[in-house]
């Protein structure tokens, strides 16, 4: 990089373009990042004064702007929606449940697609990992044991029944309340995903 | 309302002519891309901000419309230099003559200020 060339604002512009396409494809922000550099030494003297410097900065717009411009050209790739997508989609909310191995290839199929940007790819990752299988795992652990109710034949024409209740390690509301939350997020994810994706 | 509605016709129709008009100020030989960015800038009404414009010379590299070369300039980074295609030359070739109609057209009916 040879940003000790440019204007301090300038360098400074180019941080904020490099942070705002972190969503990009990294080869695509690579070209953008060269060709916006060399826009700059070019526009701006590094002697330029602050108020020079800036009236080049407004004519070139904001990074964010820059950044979706770029953006809908990613429909371009051959990223559509199809059976891959799908599969990974269905893998990553519903293979945890067979033994963990499901979730790992509906990952392998995520990371693998070029439908999904970076970060979508990350927020496929991170939210939930194991998908459902894992709400459900840590909805049993926050909540206990369900409820067992034994029962003991009848007796005297009445069923004998004892009820005991689980071992819940927080209050009944809160853990519901994040039993919700974590049944909801990665289907909020599948959802985020498929129309990602489409 | 109204101005809202003028405001994103326009920016619709800049974005579909843009394209042809860096294919067409690249008619007479190679132009680096800044270069093309500033005569693109120079034109009134044509552009509102010129980062954008980085962005759509990508995608005619991809199209295959244009070339790239990449060449050391006197001052600064290297310059990246793009010229038309055989593809570029018909696509642009084409659209002048569909523009023609186009602009014709529409030049008739607005002067008249009845669409009938």
């Amino acid at each position: 990089m040879t940003t000790d060339t440019l204007h301090p604002l300038a360098a400074e512009y180019l941080q904020r373009l490099r942070r705002a396409g972190r969503g990009l494809p990294p080869g695509r922000l690579r070209e953008l990042i060269a060709e916006i550099e060399g826009h700059l030494s070019e526009a701006i003297d590094p002697s330029a004064s602050d108020a020079q410097a800036l009236t080049a900065l407004d004519k070139l717009g904001e990074p964010e702007g820059i950044i979706a411009a770029e953006t809908p050209d990613l429909d371009e790739l051959p990223a559509r929606r199809g059976t891959k997508e799908w599969a990974a989609v269905i893998l990553l909310l519903l293979g945890g449940f067979i033994l963990g191995f499901g979730w790992i290839a509906g990952l392998i199929l995520l990371w693998n697609s070029r439908a999904w940007t970076i970060r979508d790819k990350w927020i496929g990752t991170l939210v939930i990992p194991g998908g459902l299988a894992t709400s459900v795992l840590i909805g049993r652990i926050l909540l206990g044991t369900p409820t067992k109710r034994l029962c003991h034949g009848i007796l005297g024409g009445l069923e004998h029944c004892t009820t005991s209740a689980g071992q819940s390690i927080v209050a009944p509301v809160l853990g519901v309340a994040l039993l919700a939350l974590l049944v909801l997020a990665p289907i909020a994810t599948s959802v985020y995903l498929t129309r990602r994706a489409a | 309302m109204a101005a809202k509605i003028r405001e994103m016709a326009i920016s619709q129709l800049r974005r579909g002519v843009l394209e042809f008009c860096v294919l067409a100020l690249l008619r007479d030989g190679e132009r680096y891309s800044y270069d093309l960015v500033r005569a693109l800038g120079d034109a009134d009404g044509l552009v509102t901000t010129e980062g954008t414009l980085y962005p759509l010379l990508g995608r005619l590299r991809r199209e295959g419309v244009v070339d790239t070369t990449w060449r050391e300039s006197p001052s600064g980074p290297p310059r990246r230099y793009y010229r038309l295609t055989p593809d570029g030359q018909a696509a642009l070739g084409g659209f002048v003559i569909e523009w023609t109609r186009f602009r014709d057209s529409v030049d008739a009916l607005l002067g008249n200020g009845v669409l009938r």
